[in-house]
Order: C-alpha cells, then sequence, then structure tokens
C-alpha cells in the first residue's frame, strides 16, 4: 500500500477549505472505529510490528516460517546447557568417563503478559494498566515476563519449572498493549491522543523509544578496502570481504574474509568480543569435507585460464598441506579442540562435536546447511580475488545500497535472548560450583534444584527497564553491534512536529560520531527515497542523524519465498548443484544470501524483469517486499550478480512500475540500478523504468510541511526542518493527563492559510504550531536590524504568539531527608503538624498556599521560595516544607496524589503541575516556515504602525535585508499566497514542485490578488503611522505563518555585578543557573590590550573579579611567609637580639627564620673561621614597581609591604610552593 | 500496614502526636467519583480502585492583579 494520499493533480486547485467544521466534530466525536488519519499509525508500524515480531501470535504473516515470534525463536538457538555432578558410582549415565550423572538443563518457552494490577490487590475493578496511568504515576509500562525451564534429572526424566523474571517494559499500542487496537473515542476515553499512535516504551513516565539505527546490509556479502585491514597482522593486506549473517531470531555474526599477501585468504569471526582468525581452507574442509579438486573448482569455476586465480587458489591449496589435515573429520576435530575452551562446551562432547557446534554458531548463521555455506564461502573467496584483481571495485558501506535498518524489537529480542542465555548459564555455573566445592548435588532432588533456581537471578525486567531507561548496553557478546550506548531516546512531546520526528529518525551509529573524517557524513544519491536531504540537523550530528523520507517503508514479515529457487530453476536458471559452470559466463543468483543458481547475464536480466512483473502483478506468489536486485557485468564496477532479499529489516519505498502501471515496491540496493522519473513529464522512453507516485516523496514529513520549499536555498529548508521542531506549539491534544517534565503550549495556534496538502494528510491541524500573521517587509524604525523583528502592540494584546510553560515538580518523600529506607511504613509524612500555627494572628505563612494536606492549592500562584508541599517528620515531630525554586510565577495547575502499584500505601509522592505564563516579550525567538528567524526588538504602539490603504496594520514587521542573501523566495510567496487565501477564504495550496516556469506561482497568487482588488505583486502603498506621510515606495504585505520558537528571554538572561565567587580561585564562578558571571577570555582580553584601555582590563580581570590584597616581604619576595606576633604582648625579645616586626606585628616567617640560622651560622663560621654561607636564591622572580604598593612596611620593621594581586596569583603562589617552587615577588 | 501500625511505633520511638485525623476529597482520575481519604490512608479509589487521585481546586477566592 502506498503511504498517503497521492497528487490528485499537477495543478494547484483552485478550491479548498479549512475543514474547521470536520476537525471540531471529530474533536468532539471521536470515531468509535477505524482513524481520522490513518497515515499516523502507518509511519510507526516498524517500531510496533518490529516489537510484535516478538510474539507467536504477533498478527504478522507467517512467511516461510512457522510462525513462531523472535523469542521462542531465539530460545531454539541458545539450546541447552549440560552439568555433570562428578558422581563415580556405577550407574550414572558418564560415570565411566568419571563425570557422573549428566543433566541437561534448557529454557523451554517465555511469555510476556499485558500490563496488569498486581494480584495483591484485590479491590481493583479494572485490572488492566493504561499507559496514561504509567504516564501520571510516573511509572513505567511493562508486563510480567515468566519462562519455563525444563532440565532432565540422572534417569531422563523432564522437570520443569517456572520461574517469574519481574516486569519487562511493553511497547505501547503493540500486541501486549492495553490499547493495541483501541479507536480514536476509545483513546480519548483512556486519556491518549485520539490518533495516539504508539511505538514507545514508557519508563518512569518518560516516553522513551528505540532509535533506529543503520546496519550493514545483511546475508550480502561487500567487498572492502582499508587500509587499517593491512595492519592485521604480517602478511595481511587491505583487502577484505565482509558479510553479515543473520539468524532467524534476528541476531547476527559478522564474517570477514581477509586476503593475505601470499594469496590465501583467512576467515575472521568474533566470539564474546574476542576475534578469532582461521585459514579459510580449514573451513572449506571441516563444512563438507571437501576434497582439493572441489575447492579448486569451486574457485576456479572453469576459468583456468585466467591464472591470477589459479595460482592463488594453488597457493591456498598448497599452504594448508602444513596443517596436515585432510578430512574434514581431522578439520572439526582440530577446530573443536582449539576451541573447546573458549566456546565452554560440556566435558562429554568430542572435538569434531564441538568443531561442528562452532560452524553453525558463527560460520554464515544465515545458513542452515553446510553445503549452501560452503557454496557461499567459495562465493565470498571468488569476489575478494576479484576484489584483489581489480576487476571489481570495492562497495561502500556507507551507501544505503548497503544498509538495513536495526529495527526496535530486533534489538528487544536479542537482548531478551542474551539475558535468558545468561540465566542458563548461571544456573549451570553455579551447579558446577557446587560440584566443585564438594557441596550435597543431588540430581533427583527437586528441592536441591530449585534451591539452585534460587541463587540465580531472574530478573531480567529490571535489566531491560535499564536498558531503556539508559540506553546502555550490558552484553557480553556485543550483540554484534558497533556501539554500546545510546539505543534509547526520549519522546520529548516538546511540539507534535519534533516529537513524530523522534519515531522517523534514523542513526549511523555512535561510532561513526567520533570519527575525523566526514565521508560517513555525505549526502549520498543512493539515498534518495529513502533518506530525507533535507531533514537533518545542522553541527555536529550532521549527516549522521537522518530522518526517513516520507513514503519510505521498512519491512518487518517474513515473506515466503521458499518456492523462488524452483521457479527460477524452470525458468532458466542454473541450478546451484550443477558440477560445472563457467564462472565468466555466469552470474551468481542469491536470494538472501543463499546461492540457489547460475545465470548467464541476458538471462539474469529476464529473470530479474519476470520477477518483477510476477511481483508487481501479483503472480507465482511473488511477495511485493521481494527486492530484486540485479548488477550487471560492467568493467571494475560492483561484483555483477542477481541478488535477491527477502528478509526484515530493509529499506523499501513505493513507486510506479511503467511496464504494467502498477505499484511496485523498491529497495535501496535495486535502486542504484533503476531509472525512475521524479514525474510522469520527465518518463524518458526506452530508459525509465519507474515512476515515482509523488514527486515530494523523497522528503521527510517535515520537510514536506514547508511551503513552497522549492523556491527556498536549500539551506533554508534545512534550518526550517530545525526551527519547527523547536517552536512552541500544540505538544498533546491531552495536556490534562500528561507529566513531562517540560511542555511548551502556544494559546493562540492557528491552521496555517498557506499549507501543502500533507499538512491535511497527517493531520497537522489538530496540533496547530504558529500562528498567521499581517508581514510587512518594511525597515521602519530602525528596530527591525540584524534579524530583528517589530511586534504590534496591540496584535501582542490579542494574543499573538501567547504561550503557556507547563513544568512538573514531583515530591518524592522517599528521597526527602529524615526518610527511613529501610522500614516499609514510611516516617514521612505529608500534611502540616502541630508545630505549625495554622490560625490566629500569628499565624505561619504556608497557610497561603498549602493546605492541612500539606498539599498546596491548586489554582494559587506561587513566586520563588513559597511552600509548595509540607510534610511531618514522624522521627523529630516537625514540619517542613518543600519550596518551589523557579524564578518566574507559576500557577499550581494541578495535583497529583501518585498511589503505589497495587494501592495500598499511603500518600509518599506528589506530582504537581506548574503553569508559567510566557507571553512575548522583547528578546522572544520567531521564524516564519523558512528558516528566517528573528528576534522581537520592540513592541510598537498600533497607532504608530505603519498602515496601508484599507487599513491593515501589519502584525510583524520585519527588514527587506532578510532577503536578497538568503534567498526565501519561498517566503515571499507565501506571503502572497496568504494574503490572496485570506481575502478569499482558500487554504492555499503549497506544496512543492506544483508550479513551472509556465506556470508561474507568483502569476497565480498575482491573479488572486488582483481579483481581490490588491496590487498583482502584493506591494501596497502604506503610510507611516508616525507622521500620516505615504512611503515612498510600495510596500510587500502579506500574509506569513509565525513560529514562536522556544528560546525565550526570560530562561536565558544572564546579569551579575556581584554574587557567588569559587572559593578556590575567589573568582565569579560560571552558570546562568548559580547567578554567575560570563567569562571574559583571552580574545576579550586581547581586544583590551590592543584598545590600549589598561584601566576596563585592570577592572574586568582584577577589580571585578578576584582583587585581593598580599603581605609581601621586600627582603626575600615571598607571599606565603607572613607571621604575626601578638603586638599586645610588646616585642618579642629573643635572646640577645631584636625581630624586627611590623606594627601589626607582621614579619616574615622565612626571613626571620633565615637570619636566624644566618647569625648562628655566622657564630659557627666565626667560630671556626670560615666565610659565612651565601643566600637562597628563589626559582621564580617578577617585580612590583613602587607605585603599586598600597602600604608600605616601616623601615626597620617587620620588612613586609602590601600588594594587590589577583586571589589566583596567591592561590598559585601556594600551588607552587608546594611543589618546592618558591616565587620571590621584588618590590622596588 | 494499617493505622494501627504506625501510630504504635510512633508511640515507642518518639513523643510524637498525630496531628488531628482530617479528611480531604479528592477526585479519582479513572472514574471521577469524589473520595475522602484521610491523612495515612492508602491513594485509592473506593469505588474503582485507581491508583492516582487529584486535589480538587481550591474553594477559597484567588485573585491576581490583572496586568
Amino acid at each position: 500500500m502506498a503511504i498517503g494520499a497521492e497528487a490528485s493533480s499537477s495543478k494547484p486547485k483552485p478550491k479548498s477549505n479549512f475543514r474547521t467544521v470536520d476537525r471540531e466534530r471529530t474533536f468532539k466525536h471521536p470515531v468509535e472505529s477505524g482513524h481520522h488519519a490513518p497515515i499516523l499509525t502507518e509511519f510507526v508500524k516498524p517500531h510496533i510490528e518490529s516489537f510484535n515480531s516478538l510474539f507467536d501470535d504477533s498478527g504478522l504473516p507467517h512467511g516461510d516460517s512457522d510462525g513462531s515470534g523472535l523469542l521462542a525463536l531465539g530460545i531454539r538457538d541458545i539450546g541447552e546447557r549440560v552439568v555433570f555432578d562428578n558422581d563415580s558410582r556405577p550407574g550414572s549415565s558418564t560415570a565411566d568417563r568419571g563425570l557422573g550423572n549428566r543433566m541437561r538443563i534448557w529454557v523451554d518457552s517465555a511469555t510476556i503478559s499485558r500490563p496488569m494490577v498486581p494480584e495483591k490487590d484485590k479491590k481493583c475493578v479494572e485490572r488492566r494498566v493504561f499507559p496514561a496511568e504509567a504516564r501520571e504515576r510516573l511509572t513505567s509500562y511493562r508486563g510480567r515476563m515468566v519462562i519455563k525451564i525444563k532440565r532432565t534429572d540422572a534417569l531422563g526424566a523432564i522437570h520443569e519449572y517456572t520461574k517469574d523474571c519481574g516486569l519487562v517494559p511493553v511497547m505501547v499500542r503493540s500486541v501486549r498493549c492495553n490499547i493495541q487496537s483501541a479507536s480514536p473515542a476509545e483513546l480519548v476515553r483512556r486519556k491518549e491522543e485520539p490518533e495516539e499512535f504508539g511505538g514507545y516504551f514508557i519508563i518512569n513516565g518518560n516516553e522513551r523509544l528505540i532509535r533506529y539505527l543503520i546496519l550493514p546490509r545483511r546475508n550480502h556479502v561487500i567487498s572492502l578496502i582499508r587500509n587499517s585491514f593491512a595492519a592485521r597482522g604480517p602478511s595481511y593486506t587491505p583487502y577484505a570481504v565482509q558479510i553479515r549473517g543473520v539468524r532467524p531470531d534476528q541476531t547476527s555474526c559478522t564474517n570477514n574474509m581477509h586476503y593475505l599477501s601470499n594469496g590465501s585468504a583467512m576467515f575472521r569471526f568474533s566470539w564474546r568480543k574476542q576475534e578469532y582468525v582461521i585459514p579459510v581452507m580449514l573451513i572449506f574442509k571441516a563444512l563438507v569435507g571437501a576434497s582439493d579438486r572441489e575447492i579448486f573448482e569451486g574457485v576456479v569455476m572453469e576459468d583456468y585460464e585466467n591464472t591470477f586465480l589459479t595460482d592463488r587458489v594453488e597457493l591456498l591449496l598448497r599452504g594448508f598441506k602444513m596443517f596436515g589435515l585432510q578430512t574434514g573429520e581431522q578439520c572439526l576435530a582440530y577446530l573443536g579442540e582449539k576451541f573447546r575452551i573458549v566456546t565452554g562446551q560440556p566435558e562429554d562432547m568430542s572435538n569434531v562435536e564441538v568443531g561442528t557446534w562452532l560452524i553453525n554458531k558463527v560460520v554464515l548463521v544465515h545458513l542452515q546447511s553446510p553445503r549452501e555455506k560452503f557454496r557461499m564461502l567459495l562465493f565470498m573467496l571468488r569476489k575478494l580475488y576479484s576484489l584483489v584483481s581489480s576487476s571489481c571495485c570495492a562497495d561502500n558501506p556507507d551507501s544505503p545500497q548497503h544498509q538495513e535498518v536495526l529495527l526496535p524489537g530486533t534489538l528487544y529480542a536479542m537482548i531478551l535472548k542474551e539475558k535468558m542465555e545468561e540465566i542458563l548459564n548461571n544456573i549451570r555455573s553455579t551447579i558446577a560450583a557446587e560440584v566443585r566445592t564438594g557441596a550435597v548435588v543431588d540430581f533427583q532432588d527437586n528441592k536441591w534444584f530449585t534451591k539452585v533456581l534460587s541463587r540465580v537471578s531472574f530478573d531480567i525486567g529490571a535489566k531491560m527497564s535499564n536498558f531503556l531507561a539508559t540506553g546502555n548496553l550490558v552484553s557480553p557478546t556485543g550483540l554484534d553491534l558497533q556501539q554500546a550506548s545510546g539505543f534509547t531516546i526520549v519522546a520529548e512531546k516538546l511540539n507534535w512536529l519534533r516529537y513524530i520526528s523522534h519515531f522517523r529518525c534514523i542513526h549511523r551509529g555512535a561510532f561513526f560520531a567520533e570519527l575525523k573524517t566526514t565521508t560517513v557524513r555525505k549526502l549520498l544519491p543512493e539515498s534518495w527515497g529513502f533518506m530525507c536531504p533535507v531533514h537533518t540537523p545542522d553541527g555536529s550530528p550532521c549527516g549522521l542523524l537522518n530522518h526517513l523520507s516520507r513514503s519510505c517503508r521498512i519491512v518487518t514479515a517474513p515473506l515466503s519465498v521458499k518456492h523462488i529457487p524452483v521457479l527460477l530453476g524452470s525458468h532458466g536458471m542454473t541450478q546451484a548443484f550443477a558440477p560445472s559452470v563457467d564462472g565468466r559466463a555466469n552470474l551468481c543468483v542469491q536470494l538472501d544470501g543463499q546461492v540457489i543458481g547460475w545465470a548467464r547475464p541476458h538471462v539474469a536480466q529476464q529473470l530479474a524483469t519476470n520477477l518483477r512483473i510476477w511481483k508487481t502483478e501479483g503472480l507465482h506468489a511473488i511477495p511485493m517486499d521481494l527486492e530484486i536486485g540485479l548488477v550487471p557485468e560492467s568493467k571494475g564496477g560492483q561484483y555483477p550478480g542477481l541478488y535477491l532479499f527477502a528478509s526484515r529489516s530493509r529499506m523499501m519505498r513505493p513507486v510506479k512500475y511503467l511496464a504494467n502501471g502498477r505499484d511496485d515496491q523498491v529497495g535501496s540496493f535495486e535502486q542504484v540500478y533503476m531509472d525512475i522519473a521524479c514525474t510522469p513529464a520527465e518518463i524518458e522512453v526506452g530508459v525509465a523504468s519507474h515512476v515515482e507516485h509523488n514527486p515530494t516523496n523523497f522528503l521527510s514529513i517535515l520537510a514536506n510541511l514547508t511551503p513552497f520549499s522549492d523556491f527556498n536555498q536549500s539551506p533554508r529548508n534545512i534550518y526550517q526542518c530545525q526551527m519547527g521542531k523547536q517552536t512552541m506549539g500544540t505538544p498533546s491534544t491531552a495536556i490534562r493527563h500528561r507529566t513531562d517534565n517540560k511542555l511548551y503550549y502556544l494559546q493562540t495556534g492557528q491552521s496555517p492559510i498557506v499549507r501543502p496538502e500533507l499538512h491535511n494528510t497527517y493531520a497537522m491541524d489538530s496540533f496547530p504550531n504558529g500562528t498567521n500573521a499581517v508581514v510587512a517587509v518594511i525597515s521602519y524604525t530602525g528596530y527591525d536590524m540584524e534579524d530583528a523583528m517589530i511586534l504590534n502592540k496591540s496584535a501582542h494584546e490579542r494574543g499573538f504568539g501567547y504561550g503557556t510553560v507547563y513544568k512538573s515538580q514531583i515530591v518524592d518523600l522517599k528521597d526527602v531527608r529524615g526518610a527511613t529506607k529501610s522500614s516499609a511504613v514510611p516516617t514521612v509524612h505529608f500534611g502540616i503538624g502541630r508545630d505549625v500555627r495554622m490560625e490566629g494572628e500569628k499565624a505561619h505563612t504556608c497557610g497561603d498556599f498549602l493546605e492541612k494536606d500539606g498539599l498546596p492549592m491548586v489554582g494559587m500562584r506561587v513566586s520563588s521560595g513559597d511552600p509548595i508541599a509540607a510534610y511531618i517528620d514522624e522521627v523529630s515531630g516537625r514540619t517542613r516544607f518543600v519550596k518551589y525554586k523557579g524564578d518566574e510565577g507559576a500557577y499550581i495547575d494541578s495535583v497529583r496524589l501518585l498511589g503505589s502499584d497495587a494501592g495500598d500505601t499511603e500518600l509518599q509522592k506528589l506530582h504537581i503541575t506548574l503553569r508559567i505564563t510566557r507571553s512575548p516579550v522583547i528578546g522572544d525567538k520567531f521564524s516564519s516556515r523558512h528558516g528566517q528567524k528573528g528576534v522581537c526588538s520592540q513592541k510598537w504602539p498600533a497607532v504608530d504602525m505603519p498602515f496601508s490603504e484599507s487599513g491593515i496594520q501589519p502584525d510583524v514587521i520585519i527588514n527587506p535585508h532578510a532577503f536578497p542573501s538568503r534567498m526565501t523566495i519561498g517566503m515571499l510567496v507565501e506571503s502572497m499566497a496568504g494574503k490572496s487565501g485570506a481575502m478569499h477564504g482558500l487554504a492555499q495550496d503549497a506544496t512543492p514542485f506544483r508550479f513551472t516556469e509556465e506556470d508561474t506561482a507568483i502569476d497565480y497568487f498575482g491573479q488572486q490578488l488582483l481579483a481581490a482588488g490588491y496590487n498583482y505583486y502584493g506591494n501596497e502603498p502604506m503610510y507611516s503611522g508616525i507622521t500620516g506621510e505615504e512611503f515612498a515606495a510600495d510596500i510587500y504585505l502579506g500574509v506569513v505563518y509565525y513560529q514562536r520558537l522556544r528560546h525565550m528571554v526570560l530562561d536565558k538572561f544572564q546579569v551579575r555585578t556581584t554574587g557567588p565567587v569559587d572559593p578556590l580561585t575567589r573568582q565569579p564562578v560560571k552558570g546562568r543557573k548559580r547567578a554567575g558571571g560570563i567569562r571574559f577570555g583571552e580574545m576579550e582580553r586581547d581586544a583590551l590590550i590592543a584598545h590600549g584601555t589598561s584601566f576596563l582590563l585592570q577592572d574586568r580581570l582584577m577589580n571585578c573579579s578576584d582583587y585581593s590584597t598580599a603581605w609581601v616581604c621586600r627582603t626575600c619576595g615571598s607571599m606565603i611567609s607572613l607571621g604575626y606576633d601578638d603586638v599586645s604582648l610588646g616585642e618579642a625579645v629573643g635572646p640577645g637580639e631584636v625581630n624586627p616586626v611590623g606594627p601589626g606585628g607582621e614579619y616574615c616567617r622565612v626571613c626571620r627564620a633565615a637570619s636566624q640560622e644566618r647569625a648562628e651560622a655566622e657564630r659557627d663560621a666565626a667560630r671556626r673561621n670560615q666565610p659565612p654561607p651565601g643566600k637562597p636564591i628563589p626559582d621564580i622572580q617578577m617585580a612590583v614597581a613602587k607605585d603599586h604598593l598600597l602600604s608600605r612596611g616601616q623601615k626597620g620593621g617587620g620588612d613586609l609591604d602590601v600588594i594587590a594581586v589577583p586571589y589566583v596569583f596567591r592561590y598559585l603562589c601556594t600551588e607552587l610552593a608546594a611543589m618546592g617552587i618558591a616565587i620571590s615577588v621584588q618590590v622596588q | 500496614m494499617d493505622g494501627g501500625n504506625s501510630n504504635q511505633q510512633g508511640m515507642h520511638t518518639t513523643p510524637f502526636t498525630a496531628p488531628p485525623r482530617q479528611e480531604m476529597e479528592y477526585i479519582c482520575a479513572d472514574c471521577g467519583v469524589k473520595n475522602e481519604i484521610k491523612a495515612r490512608e492508602p491513594i485509592r479509589c473506593r469505588e474503582c480502585g485507581h491508583r492516582i487521585m487529584y486535589k480538587k481546586r481550591t474553594t477559597r477566592m484567588v485573585q491576581f492583579e490583572a496586568r
């Protein structure tokens, strides 16, 4: 099914409407079945369906499988664990080997239930838990996971144990959600949006989702040339091929084949984050016991003249002789012996069995039989040799051609599987440890086994919650992914556009964010139609964080393609098992990374065409989502072949197939070799095979919403995609039931007069994002320079851009001081105790805000420092208050009393919604939808605003200089279209690519303006509001949809005269929150130096910063040796001499000690007739001029002067002193 | 878990006197029924067992300067 309504005609429709009445009706009476905007459930489908695929009852088609969910498939893949009790008595199963009885343990099944009220609560009427409750109660939306563990006892009988794995988060609107198939009416009853589409998890009241991540395309061999490969070891070269094989349970294993300079190849895989390399010959032999001849023929494929190939195969075969392994059995045994310890297989398994197990686990895991793996490995080797001989080029791993998507459900299933595996491993190691320590181990005793189980942690729920809450992957294997964190994001409901963008965003991977090279960020032509070229942030994530194009789908359902090999065989494909195929003349035919046959190029071409016709017409049961990638032969291009893909996680998009006029789905691999015309007019006969359904399909939803985006310079459209997401708009229609940290709400949102068609398709009118404003492009007061805009004060008073911020404050008595963590009964309670007088003359002021229950009054205004809740500490008997900390006045909008899961505990947690009014003020940011942002610089009185001949005053004045360099012609067109739309009552269609050179937008809207009695070009004579004179020039006046951005001065202004200082340096602290200053850095310092404004410099860097005075010794220059004698006690008198002391009793400790020492030394020297010792020289010396002295020590006094120094300098002196470096300040 | 238990504990530990038991009316978030919940009673709707309550808007006159 094609996404969305398709263009009905290429001409703009003259008649349109705003559908206000319809919208009102659906808002008042949401439908009981179906959807208002079905497309909204469509675009999150990959999220939900991938989560559904975890379960057997996913509702997805079964494809070729038996319909088992990923959980069941994963459990099957985990297999069993084996332990022995070392019971040496005869009669036990493996006693002969000294291992004793054998026990197998495995996970039989796992179930996840819908979120329910716990059994403990008997009184609850509604047993189901709905997402809104999780949001409002700030808990997680999760269902109970239960696994069944089975084991055998010594006699082989099977015992079953059911274990509770805790509560795991459940995706909203998935098959395990309680509102999975709810209608809009039902959703509204459940406190959701009428078009709630789900796709996210609720963790601690936050909506979090697993972001799409780009992965290498599964089951497809790509060739790579990377210099880093050569650094892997001696004889390694930059050449390699790589395949990411995916098991049926969607877990993957990447295999590399490296080319060595001696012509052979090495096979590389990783096991538990550790990399291993094996000669590829060993695997060839181990797989099918292939003879040397079989391998030679398989690689060379009758191309005996190709000495490049034959030489290398010969070397490959000869090189392997040194291993001395002839048969497959020997090779398996060799592998098994080497990997026995690493893989931790049971002791009673033979080496051959371990080898077989290893090959199953890590070599080309997408294929089942060894023969298929062997064929594929041969293909990989051929491709590798072809790469080395430059007969094919390296594939670009950054191109969407070789990429697919990591779906949320897939990742979820992978983690669940690994956690279950971990449980099994833990059980095994617990038992093994018991056996080792000689504890009583009795395999026949069920009680003993239950005890073992109780010692193993089964809490998968907490681990999954932690994963979703943090996005950090805790995994012993790494899950074949390149990153371990950043998988989940919060779906911020800042406004509707931002919210829906989260569900379409796709990340390249955290690994690439640190990469110095920018090649990964490049916009490639291959991504046309799959990833939006416009909708990517600028700055650090540019090009790494992309958004899916509007029509891009991700395949989530398994397809049934089992019959395709036979079908192709009957149409001329040579079967894969054919004994002799000429490799020069045949292309490999692969289906999901399995070699299914060979075909000559023209046959392959024919097969591809046949398949496409069959799939578009529904013949031969070829699924629509089959990707038919025919890579034609070329000289040094991509390695040719016919590659069919039917797996999940691929990006597909709908286009029209010209040969039969049917809908077709095109994937990112095949698109590269296709000619898809953008519009029917562009179809070139004989060249184009497909045509786009709609020329705007390559844009994301957001990029599609920019009106007349085809008239704008492209970066402006990128900016609009950013600013659309920062707009104060309508985040939700169920704001009453939201508990988000911060919500921005525009009170006076309007439906835009000028809107693209998709605005209606995506029901954007339910979530207005701005206001239609009369905009004059004129330089009027001078307050509109540098992108500032002037707001009409009357427009402001009428509510233009009036916004509200809803903030949450949570009071949890669990976290307050005095709360007892250990006891089940809380010792802190909400309420006002007897120690606070509520009545009478000296009543406590908290009575103005709080009621006797300790909760704030709803509707009350609070300002900074006012009490917002009160609680009594049972231990101290005192009442304490929680205060409102914000800077601005706020109104208590609602107070929620949050109970516990089972509803059996007293009030301990409170959620208070605060409403902060944010009427536009000077300094607030606004923007049109064309990347034209500006800051409000004045609210100009209406009487002084210019007016037109019809008496219209602009709401907004912007400067004409905003246009020439930015070339946002779209905004000019929007202005005209808005003006005529307002006059004629039309909702103007602003879909891009609707107008042509012949049929111009200017003419279309110019004619409409003429018909309304205006100037054709949208200019109007205007009169100065101050003088009443007509302006010399006509003014461009029209209606433009303006967005108010969330960046407001109230959140940003930072001023400081005096304030907090850093305790260590005594310099002002930084940060707006802490009332800090703004750094006067070295570049600013340079400017002042250059200007010669030394007083200013002194003022900034010293007087306004860390001015301090310090004593400095004139003799030794030390600043850290101040000592005091208590003058009041009279001068200290030493034995036979007088110590010099200042008027305050200050003296230099160093000099006094030195002089005493010297005196002693002199006495000593005099006694021995030696010269006196020299003076010590300090390490660093600096001079201070005389006029900088603040006070001078008296001559003959303490020898200390006072100077002004920055406090940090004193700190530096002490730090250096601690390192044994003395600083001497020389005072002249 | 009930009121008696906590009283007992209060008596043992400190000379703490519980404030007068007072009832406040709250509105159930699910069924909208008015619930009288005393201090230290569990947060649960008497009618439907729901676990969230809204505080009612204050009856006190709330007046702000209209500027």
